[in-house]
């Protein structure tokens, strides 16, 4: 297969190009190296200065969407470490958080010193839906390229409880780990608008309440929460404007206690569901869904073009994929 | 401009559609067309302007980029257009 000869984009990504030197049309946008050091001295500035005159009237300065993977657990530490945060930190269990992940949120959540609060949304709901977006596509072709449709899905619920959290408490801030390769540095610090995310809700809640009915409905935002407006929060991606140093996030982590899980894929360091996921996205699409965060960590020089290259094309556990289907109900998957 | 946002060549498209309702665009879309337009123009977007009535839809941006060029001082505002 063709791959770009500067990142790992291949030929099989929507919408590629490449130019005669076999450099994606991605590679030949990425801005220098100067510009984005600027825009995330931008970003820092904008969000230690709205930080710094916070309100926080209720008993959390920031709620942390913590999914006890490693690069929330290094952004928890820092909230709480660099920036003295008071945090409630989140986890939402899709039924598939690694045994060892759980380990790690008790003990980082004790070494850190932060509140922390499982939610457990129904299993049969979430079964339905995982098993639906194994089977077809639900969402818009645009967040194929980002990530598979499981984890588009489960990623949106996330996003949706902890903002539930966030109004219900009167939580200013509602911070996420995602990598510079997830989440690009313009959108690390974000206002959430609530007429906004009612749009943003709907276009995610309609496709997942033909599929799982009204029960999926506790899960997104209601007319109580739009009905307080000036709670809606912050949203911060720190990983985005600080530096991200995959060798020193361990260092850093290990020392918290956490241990790197053996039961999930090299692209997930919490969730057993992942490895299900990444097989049917590369089934059905020809490429891994990681593809287009590995290959901007690559660009941004944080990531060994062959170190991406190596985590793209390991084979997914299968037995592991057998254990997901099990649990789903969904022997053989109708891909298309 | 609508090329640098969606990667489109517009066809499927009218000035008027919703970008969040026809799932052309989401929430980090929406901060890279803000980072565009800062860019471009060389205003700056208020976290409050970041509404439907601004960014949701080709219309609604050649609305508000029209109306944040009139208010910026001085030089002669770049025309509009990619
Ligand atoms: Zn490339």
């Amino acid at each position: 297969m063709r791959v770009c000869t500067k990142c790992v984009l291949p030929e099989t990504f929507p919408g590629i190009e490449f130019d005669e030197n076999g450099v994606c049309n991605h590679c030949r946008a990425h801005k220098q190296a100067e510009y984005t050091a600027s825009r995330k001295t931008q970003y820092r500035e904008k969000f230690e200065r709205l930080w710094a005159e916070r309100q926080a009237s209720g008993a959390y300065d920031c709620l942390m969407s913590y999914s006890g993977g490693k690069d929330s657990t290094y952004t928890l530490d820092l909230l709480a470490r660099e920036y003295g945060a008071r945090v409630l930190a989140v986890t939402v269990d899709n039924g598939f958080v690694s045994p060892t992940a759980i380990e790690n949120i008790r003990r980082v959540a004790e070494a850190v010193g932060v509140a922390h609060l499982f939610v457990k949304p129904r299993f049969d709901v979430l079964k339905k839906v995982f098993a639906a977006c194994a089977e077809r596509q639900i969402f818009p072709p645009k967040t194929l390229e980002r990530a598979s449709t499981i984890c588009t899905a489960c990623m949106a619920m996330v996003k949706f409880i902890c903002l539930q959290i966030a109004v219900e408490k009167n939580i200013p801030f509602v911070v996420f780990g995602w990598s510079p390769g997830q989440a690009p540095v313009t959108s690390s610090v974000f206002k959430n608008n609530p007429e906004m995310i009612r749009k943003m809700q709907e276009t995610v809640r309609k496709p997942l309440e033909e599929i799982a009915g009204g029960e999926i409905l506790p899960y997104f935002l209601q007319e109580e929460h739009f009905a307080r407006p000036e709670r809606f929060p912050y949203n911060i991606n720190p990983l985005a404007f600080l530096e991200y140093d995959e060798a020193r996030i361990h260092a850093r982590i290990e020392q918290l206690g956490w241990k790197k899980p053996e039961d999930t894929d090299p692209n997930s360091t919490n969730c057993l569901l992942n490895s299900f996921a990444n097989t049917v996205h590369r089934k059905q699409f020809g490429y891994n869904p990681y593809a287009f965060e590995l290959a901007e960590l690559v660009r941004q020089g944080t990531l060994d073009r062959h170190d991406a290259l190596a985590r793209l094309s390991e084979p997914e556990d299968g037995e592991m994929v057998h254990l997901v289907k099990k649990r789903l109900g969904i022997e053989q998957p109708q891909l298309r | 401009m609508e090329n640098f946002v969606f990667g489109l060549d517009g066809a499927e498209l009218n000035d008027s559609d919703s970008f969040l309702d026809k799932g052309i665009i989401d929430s980090t879309g929406v901060l890279e067309v803000v980072a565009f337009l800062e860019e471009t123009y060389g205003f700056s977007v208020a976290d409050e302007e970041v509404v439907p009535e601004n960014f949701d839809s080709v219309d609604n941006l050649v609305v508000y980029v029209e109306k944040k060029k009139a208010e910026m001082p001085g030089q002669p505002a770049r025309l509009m257009g990619a």
